[in-house]
């Protein structure tokens, strides 16, 4: 799949829900293998079932089996790329591509995605505000950009790939799950193929199964709905003209009959126009190709050729559940809360609510923390998507204002951001997603619960290395990094640690300290700055305690019982 | 900390008449979608003078308290 283009030549062009299938594209095919349990006599008992192989349950599968962990992923049909109405992603955050970047596929990402940084918004033919994030230091300290652009199934692609690489997670391919019952002991789920249906039990269900997820109904879980009236309709095209590698958004555009546009670019050339129709539009006549092709020209111009890839018409909708954990199942991604599309904040999320559940899961499973580390799931993870609901409603909002009052109050905002800055910070055309902070969880102390970018530093021999290397040499166990020269307590405090808790320990020096430890690194960078220390948010002589999904779990001072209390309590065991 | 979000209750103005006139005064001449209009921006150039969520929470809780008044 991955170096041949897609085939665009043939693309079939319907106006239905159908053609987000992706007819648009070749999509890679994976083989169905009879799986051994069809025609067994015995149940076999699986520690971890993934339902779903999109973006999450794939990241799921990929970060479990570069642990060594073993589970089943179950894929209903046999390809990548989303079926079902509106949820194709093309931007990932830095935060994801940090997790992509430690699953090993991030260098592929880059080489076929897109870079940006700076967005733009427009009111009428005026720019209100526009952004770089290169320049703001919640980004600027990583080796990874912003974001990168790129297709959905392309990202799902490397990590089928990437699976296979690593072994331990078996992928069924054209696995429909029918049935699911739970109780104390197991979990039992019916699934059906191509070569018949079997039973298998399962210790830890996680459910990546999309927004039309039956998982809801057969564990009885209880979520919070809201719909609106306003519809948009994605146009995906290739066209000869070239526009600016940014991200730009209307909110009255004259082309759009004074409603909002946003336009985006993604691999082999393809741009993203989603077009805000009137409210209660009917979603096959705005996607007609007709149709779709005389608004592509009222934006672009007659003159300009297009080659429409894709359309998918959508309607705002959010919904988010009250637990994210109903017995042995989780749920994650689009499962767990669905969020209209601006910001990114789906995608990007399912992969950060795969990540973080990873890590738990590997280390109980592997006797190495207490099964209510699991617990911390729902407290953190929930607590991300009821932020990201709330986001991405205030956005959908400001973009379809009630009429009245609401359509009063953005009319003030819009026009003062013409003549005030201070105004530009009411125009809401989406917050990109973020790493989202934890400020609920059991695990992590108030010291803790941001993510730490993947800065650069020099270890010991004076080759470069980033926090992911960190990561990864600590193998799912905890890191702690201890910023300057240490006292002898503290050096042996810091070995006993590691004696009887699954912790490693690595000095951080600066280029004149006297190295004490055997795991020692230098806190600077191929062009001398030292980042790491403040990516951790500590200064002078400190500690800073990391997760394996490079989240502090707190920070401290002297190295003491203080540490010990934050290690267990990340271990669940307090 | 606590006396900058508290919500003033009694009079801050140098000088409420001529405030309360020069506001009637802005509205002079406007239909009523303008008024609004006007209303709204006000509004938004007043909060953001002030700032704090708190104390611009507190504001529109004390507007909000129609029926006591």
């Amino acid at each position: 799949m991955l170096e041949t283009p897609p085939a665009y030549a043939r693309t079939a062009f319907t106006n239905g829900y159908e053609f987000t299938q992706g007819t648009g594209y070749a999509l890679p095919e994976y083989p169905f293998v009879a799986p051994p349990e069809i025609g067994a006599k015995q149940l076999v008992r699986h520690p971890i079932v993934i339902v779903g192989g999109g973006i999450t349950g794939l990241s799921l599968a990929c970060a479990l089996a570069r642990y060594g962990v073993e589970a089943v992923l179950l894929d209903e049909d046999n390809t990548v790329g989303v079926k079902g109405a509106s949820s194709r992603g093309i931007c990932y955050t830095q935060k994801s591509l940090e997790v992509f970047h430690r699953l090993g596929i991030y260098e592929r990402i880059a080489a076929k995605g897109v870079q940006w940084s700076v967005g733009r918004t427009f009111a009428g033919d005026d720019e209100v505000y526009s952004f770089d994030l290169r320049q703001q230091s919640n980004f600027n300290l990583s080796t990874q950009p912003p974001f990168i652009n790129i297709q959905q199934f392309y990202i799902e692609g490397y990590l089928v790939e990437r699976i296979y690489e690593l072994g331990h997670v078996d992928l069924r391919w054209k696995s429909r799950v029918t049935a699911f019952t739970q109780n104390a002991d197991v979990a039992t789920l019916t699934v059906e193929t191509p070569a018949g249906s079997y039973q298998i039990e399962a210790d830890h269900v996680i459910d990546a199964s999309g927004s039309h997820t039956p998982f809801h109904d057969w564990v009885g879980a209880t979520m919070q709905n809201k719909r609106g009236d306003d519809r948009w309709c994605i146009a995906d095209v290739r066209f000869s003209k070239h526009p600016p590698v940014e991200r730009h958004t209307w909110i009255e555009a004259p082309f759009n009959d004074n409603r909002a546009v946003w336009q985006h670019l993604m691999a082999d050339d393809v741009w993203r126009i989603d077009y805000q129709m009137a409210p209660n539009a009917d979603p096959d006549a705005v996607s007609r190709e007709d149709v779709v092709r005389e608004r592509l020209q009222r934006q672009f111009g007659k003159d300009v050729e297009v080659e429409i890839v894709w359309v998918g018409p959508y309607a705002y909708r959010s919904r988010c559940l009250d637990k994210l954990r109903v017995g042995r199942v989780f749920f994650m991604g689009d499962t767990a809360k669905i969020v209209s599309p601006f910001g990114a904040r789906g995608g990007n999320t399912g992969v950060a609510d795969a990540d973080n559940l990873a890590w738990k899961l590997a280390a109980v499973l592997r006797g190495r923390a207490s099964p209510t580390l699991l617990e911390s799931y729902n407290a953190e993870r929930l607590e991300a998507a009821q932020q990201n609901v709330q986001v991405t409603n205030r956005t959908a909002r400001f973009l379809r204002p009630a009429d009245g009052m609401e359509r009063c109050f953005r009319t003030a905002a819009i026009s003062l951001a013409k003549q005030y800055p201070f105004a530009r910070a009411l125009v809401n055309t989406g917050r990109m997603a973020v790493a989202n902070s934890y400020t609920r969880s059991p695990l992590c102390e108030n010291t803790g619960g941001q993510s730490v970018q993947n800065v650069a530093f020099r270890w010991a021999n004076g080759s470069q290395g980033v926090v992911n290397d960190l990561l990864q040499w600590a193998d799912g166990d905890l890191l702690v990094l201890v910023f300057g020269e240490l006292t002898a307590t503290g050096l042996e405090r810091l070995q006993r640690l590691a004696e009887h808790a699954p912790v490693r320990s690595v000095q951080v020096l600066a280029p004149d300290e006297r190295a004490q430890a055997v795991e020692h690194l230098r806190d600077i960078n191929a062009r001398g700055s030292a980042h790491l220390q403040g990516a951790c948010h500590v200064f002078g002589h400190a500690w800073a305690l990391l997760r394996p999904d490079g989240y502090l779990a707190a920070t401290g001072e002297a190295v003491d019982g203080q540490l010990v209390a934050a290690v267990e309590k990340t271990l669940g065991l307090r | 900390m606590k006396t900058e979000t508290a919500l003033k209750t009694s009079a801050n103005f140098q000088d409420a008449d001529a405030f309360y006139e020069c506001l009637l005064d802005a509205h002079q001449g406007l239909n009523r979608e303008q008024s609004e209009l006007l209303n709204a921006r006000l509004i938004l150039i007043l909060a953001n003078q002030l700032g704090d969520a708190q104390l611009l929470q507190a504001c529109i809780a004390a507007a909000r308290q129609i029926d006591t008044a």
